[in-house]
């Protein structure tokens, strides 16, 4: 029972950073109807930075780092719109290249050492389990912003303008929203969650320049898992899918508990279900 | 005469192979480079046919490829299947899965399409290096036997690309037959497709099948031709490269993808270091997708339509001028 427990509290606590990286897709999924591929990508790049520079400014610096990265993304979606590309596909495969690019100059610059920071790990027992303080920190960085969000697009004029874009992009830009600047904020605060996702993972497991495919599609798991609408529900799904690869760790083996994100994602597309079916639509 | 006319896609690739491979296969090192773009073109064509004419966007095409390698390999060195014959099961695995996995991809969109793929290759990877009794684990499997007479470098780069020859020819077929341009209807319409008798998810899932059979023969040849394959051999990093190199030389087009292959690959010598090879492929992938989203055949495509209209517009102003000319 103890370690059943153990395997519960200590999914959650790694799938709170999947929440961080699902929290900007739901978002851009519901007002671009893309996926950033590069989400992972920004992860990394933050990674790298605050590996390299030592002190509350090495942190500041990832997390421009990655802004600026997803700065790239939204200036390249802008591009694509103004050639009269209204594709989700092409944005999609558009961050795919830009996901690439950026971890071929992180493994240029920095080389294939993982990125990893000692967290000086304090452990603390909660019912006879211990547990790592990066971890309850994570989860309660992953909570808060998940709040933040929540609040931002229910009780604000900001989360109004948003909330109309997607349902229709003609109308609120009829009704004086700014819609393709929405769209573009929404690409760069994705960038600084990733960034932020990064700078978690950094100080807990660390990361190389292979991971941002794996984080990106942990992160889409997370999102359709609850349905891909609500950042509230991102962060239910980031801790479903933290606590399935923690049991199949411990019950199953390694191996199953590093495909449990794909088939996650199998599953949900293939079924349809959860609200998933606006990505999982029919085809035209 | 009749190919030319009949076929010009793979009159061009044989004539290019002809003119092409004597001289390329005269070192070892563009020996090894033009045996190597074989095996890529082929992939590519396989993204090709999945994504130009099915629409299925695979980003599992390594996995596939993987597959076809790791059948082979075992065939032959644990079971002692003949060189040749292992062809068979080369094919047929990648396709058996690629068929059962098209059921769950036909009803859904691009975007989900490239997702469940992708994962479906990132399960098949790790599927493979925990298999270690039967794949060897990460270490993969070595002693893979030659292919009977082929055996030599120059030998290997004629086979794959009389491979790559003989599968422009089955695409070529493919997209002239009925199947070809019911798919293509397929891609634009479902609606229409079905209201044409078309029944979709089988016709998807026989391509996207058959799509991976290609990509299992190049797994096939891989294996044979390095005599050794690891689950980083064929990997998701091919899979995405297989996609850019359709992308960027026109996933619509019969040739798009052999030309992707050709122009990424030349370009990469140019690098000053192999690291960077990711960054060169997602910003010629971004400038693409901006400057000519059909690929490069679709800008050539678009430059001789363009042409075409400033010829008729010219010879229609000719003939106006001189029918005004003619006048009393």
């Amino acid at each position: 029972m103890l370690t059943f427990a153990e395997y519960l509290l200590r999914g959650t606590l790694a799938g709170a950073v999947y929440a961080l990286l699902a929290a900007p897709m739901s978002m851009l999924f519901a007002t671009v109807r893309t996926i950033d591929f590069a989400i992972g990508g920004y992860a990394l790049a933050a990674a790298a930075v605050a590996a390299s520079i030592d002190g509350p400014q090495g942190l500041v610096l990832a997390l421009a780092t990655a802004a600026a990265c997803a700065g790239l993304m939204a200036l390249i979606f802008v591009a694509l719109k103004r050639f009269g590309c209204d594709d989700g596909i092409v944005y999609a495969l558009a961050s795919f290249g830009l996901a690439t690019a950026i971890a071929s100059v992180v493994l240029w610059s920095w080389g294939a050492k993982s990125f990893v920071r000692d967290s000086n790990a304090v452990f603390w027992s909660i019912g006879g389990i211990r547990v790592a303080q990066q971890g309850l920190f994570n989860l309660g960085v992953a909570t808060a912003v998940v709040v933040a969000l929540h609040l931002v697009l229910q009780h604000t004029s900001l989360g109004r303008m948003m909330r109309a874009s997607a349902v229709n992009a003609v109308g609120a830009s009829l009704a004086a929203v700014p819609v393709q600047a929405i769209q573009t904020g929404v690409y760069i605060v994705g960038g600084l969650l990733g960034g932020l996702a990064g700078l978690l993972v950094l100080y807990s497991a660390g990361l190389d320049f292979s991971a941002p495919l794996g984080l990106t599609l942990s992160g889409f798991g997370a999102a359709i898992l609850f349905g891909i609408g609500s950042p509230v529900r991102c962060l239910f799904g980031g801790i479903a899918m933290g606590i399935a690869q923690a049991m199949a760790s411990g019950y199953f083996s390694e191996a199953v508990s590093a495909m449990t994100p794909f088939l996650f994602i199998m599953v949900v597309l293939s079924v349809g279900r959860s609200g998933a079916e606006a990505l999982a639509g029919g085809r035209p | 005469m009749s190919l030319v006319r009949a076929r010009p896609n793979t009159f061009l690739v044989i004539l290019c192979m002809l003119i092409a491979l004597p001289i390329a296969t005269r070192n070892p090192v563009s020996t090894d480079s033009a045996a190597l773009l074989g095996i890529y073109s082929l992939l590519a064509l396989s993204v090709g046919l999945s994504y130009g004419q099915a629409g299925v966007l695979t980003m599992s095409q390594g996995a596939f490829a993987s597959l076809g390698g790791y059948a082979a390999a075992i065939a032959t060195t644990k079971f002692g299947v003949p060189p040749f014959l292992d062809l068979l099961p080369a094919v047929a695995l990648p396709a058996l899965v690629a068929y059962a996995v098209a059921r769950l991809v036909t009803r859904l969109p691009p975007l989900a399409t490239a997702l469940l793929t992708l994962s479906i290759g990132s399960v098949i990877a790790i599927a493979i290096r925990s298999a270690e009794g039967i794949t060897g684990g990460y270490m993969g499997l070595a002693g893979i036997p030659g292919l009977g007479p082929i055996r030599t470098p120059p030998a290997y780069a004629w086979l794959a690309w009389a491979m790559v020859a003989f599968t422009v020819l089955l695409y070529e077929n493919l997209v002239c037959s009925a199947y070809g341009r019911a798919l293509n209807v397929l891609r634009h319409d479902h609606a229409r497709a079905t209201a044409d008798g078309v029944d979709p998810p089988s016709l998807i899932s026989a391509a996207f099948a058959i799509s991976a059979a290609i990509a299992g023969a190049a797994g096939w040849l891989y294996a044979h031709y390095i005599s050794f394959i690891s689950p980083e051999s064929l990997d998701t990093h091919l899979s995405i490269t297989a996609l850019l190199m359709a992308v960027i030389g026109g996933a619509e087009f019969v040739l798009g993808p052999i030309l992707g292959a050709l122009v990424l690959d030349s370009l990469t010598r140019l690098l000053p270091a192999a690291e960077l090879q990711g960054f060169y492929y997602g910003a010629v992938l971004i400038a693409i997708l901006l400057l000519a989203r059909r690929g490069l055949l679709g800008l050539v495509q678009a430059a001789f339509a363009r042409l075409r209209t400033t010829g008729d517009a010219a010879t229609e102003t000719a003939v106006t001028l001189s029918a005004e000319g003619s006048r009393p």
